[in-house]
């Protein structure tokens, strides 16, 4: 198995007797673009900092490509990062004087990369103009601009699409969406559920700094539901061709499938009809991950809430025995 | 790294409000003082010489102005990285943090000399109507003071005035590196001045034990009228306050959370 391009292993921050990030392991594999969601508050940003070897863990490990940062400083060679929002830069320098600084302190780039990186975030024609008088959306570009000027395996973004219009968004998306298929590992942060929906592979659940669900989008924006005549038939049917089918499984009284591409999903239909099964009806198995998002929070509120109500009956109950003792 | 580092430093160091604002200060500051209509009434002297306004720009300025540009433009120099948010864009390149601030702490130690020599070339300009001759008397910053043992070359009071400006720079150098040191701690400009001001200011209150005088930060800033027996133990004690302070900002700053 090929090392993950960002791994950490049961990562805890501690600040005084608060813990903002606990015990959370998560794994991010080149091409992938894995989200951080969450409430305000929730560890997002810490996770962030401290997986980008800007803050140090109270306990527990960080590895980007298999090397601890700290240790191993050369490793941010390979690491793009916006850690800011709105992403910092100095304000009487020009974007391209900037991207100049961060070339050089990267150890340089080829003849044409600043030009090239400047055009693909659409700010050739600002490129000469101090990023003091950038607007909020122009700076987030520049900073992505500069986290992919490397061409790093790694790329972390906190709030990427922070003070964006939907047009930057959108080309931001693409940088990224471009970058994760060239073989980026890319962790990003949001509060944004459609930019997840829409092009990131897993997300991770935060509330109270600890991770509560990790849902692989991948495999949800593939599936497919059917009501089918024969549910055990099919499932065997679809298991039996690993080539077309990834997954086949049954949720209450539908088969639930995933095709290994868009072509094999009318193979789908051809393996159940040669297996004897009936199909009456087929859907793509739309995933609401708001609705998800909300549910799992709650749950997971109103279980702490439920374990504090516990423990203030028990330490209530134990203080009544101490009386009575 | 550290040559890219220096000079990023160097760039950042002339752009600062308080570097302008200082070495603004510092040129028109000997123009009024030499020609200050009181000056017989609060020194006691008559300027005779041109050589003499260089001390007396070092004399009424090294207790309080000078230590306050040097300590509001070190914290300047890493207070706006923490305000500009750009302190953590670069600590994600492929620098390490004593290197970078190690960049910084030498921008800090050069700043002092930067500037006296600056001062000392606007002394120097105002001190032009009163002649640059061999002259009866002292330049201020050698053994015999203002008064002087008798005649001195222009030779002899320019090697003085320089000796008096480098060790003034000299002992003003540990004040950076303190102010950067608090800027470390209390990561922010305001703080780190001011922390740093409160210091000096406390330990100016220590003369009340005599036997800490001759070791104390601020009882250095009186280097530049050091006897030549002395100049050695001085200028060590000055290179281990900022060896100290310099120490200490380092390994605080490793460890800190951005």
């Amino acid at each position: 198995m090929s090392t993950p391009a960002i791994a950490t292993d049961a990562l805890t921050k501690t600040y005084g007797t608060r813990s903002v990030v606990r015990d959370f392991t998560f794994r991010v594999n080149p091409g992938e673009v894995y989200a951080l969601v969450g409430p305000n508050g929730a560890g997002k940003t810490t996770v962030i900092r401290l997986v980008a070897g800007l803050a140090f863990p109270t306990s527990g490990q960080v590895r980007i490509l298999g090397k601890d940062p700290h240790q191993h400083p050369a490793v941010r060679r390979e690491l793009g990062a916006v850690v800011e929002a709105p992403a910092a830069f100095y304000p009487y320098l020009t974007g391209r004087a900037n991207l100049r600084l961060h070339a050089d302190l990267a150890g340089g780039v080829e003849p044409g990369r600043i030009d090239e990186v400047l055009r693909l975030m659409e700010l050739d024609d600002a490129a000469d103009r101090k990023v003091g008088v950038y607007s909020l959306g122009m700076r987030q570009r520049l900073g992505v601009a500069a986290a992919v000027l490397t061409r790093p395996q790694v790329l972390i973004l906190d709030e990427p699409a922070s003070g964006m219009d939907p047009l930057s968004l959108h080309l931001v998306h693409s940088v990224l969406r471009q970058a994760a298929e060239d073989g980026t590992a890319v962790l990003l942060s949001t509060h944004h559920l459609d930019e997840v929906v829409a092009y990131c592979t897993r997300v991770a659940i935060l509330e109270e700094g600890a991770l509560i669900d990790e849902v692989n989008l991948f495999d949800r924006r593939e599936r497919f539901r059917a009501r089918v005549t024969d549910l055990a038939a099919g499932v065997r049917a679809l298991e039996a061709q690993p080539e077309a089918v990834t997954h086949a499984t049954i949720r209450g009284t539908e088969l639930v499938f995933i095709p290994r591409s868009a072509d094999d999903l009318g193979r789908v239909s051809t393996i159940l009809a040669e297996a004897g099964v009936g199909v009456l009806e087929m859907n793509r198995d739309v995933f609401d991950l708001r609705a998800y998002y909300r549910e799992r929070v709650s749950a997971e509120r109103a279980r702490r809430t439920g374990q504090l109500t516990a423990t203030q009956d028990g330490r209530a109950t134990g203080t009544g025995h101490g009386g009575a003792a | 790294m550290i040559p890219t580092l220096l000079r990023m430093e160097l760039a950042k160091l002339w752009r600062l409000t308080s570097v302008r604002f200082g070495l603004a200060l510092l040129l028109v500051f000997p123009w009024l003082w030499a020609y200050a209509p009181g000056i017989f009434e609060v020194y006691g002297f008559f300027l005779v010489s041109g050589f003499q306004v260089p001390a007396l720009s070092l004399l009424s300025s090294m207790q309080f102005l000078l230590p306050l540009l040097v300590a509001i433009t070190a914290a300047e120099l890493l207070g706006t990285e923490m305000a500009h948010g750009t302190l953590p864009t670069i600590l994600l390149r492929p620098v390490t943090r004593p290197n970078w601030l190690a960049a910084k702490l030498i921008v800090v130690a050069l700043y002092p000399f930067l500037m006296l020599l600056l001062f000392l070339l606007a002394s120097l300009a105002a001190g032009v109507p009163f002649g640059f001759g061999a002259f009866f008397g002292g330049t201020g910053l050698g053994e015999a003071g203002l008064l002087g043992q008798g005649m001195l070359t222009s030779g002899q009071a320019l090697a003085e005035i320089a000796r008096g400006y480098a060790l003034a720079a000299l002992a003003l150098v540990p004040i950076g590196m303190l102010s950067l040191l608090f800027t470390v701690v209390f990561m922010n400009a305001a703080g780190g001045a001011l922390a740093t001001l409160a210091t000096l200011i406390f330990m100016q209150l220590l003369v009340v034990f005599p036997s800490l005088e001759p070791f104390l930060l601020t009882t250095q800033l009186n280097a530049y009228a050091t006897p030549a027996s002395e100049v050695l133990w001085v200028m060590a004690l000055i290179a281990l306050y900022g060896a100290l302070f310099s120490a200490l900002a380092v390994v605080l700053f490793e460890r800190k959370d951005f």
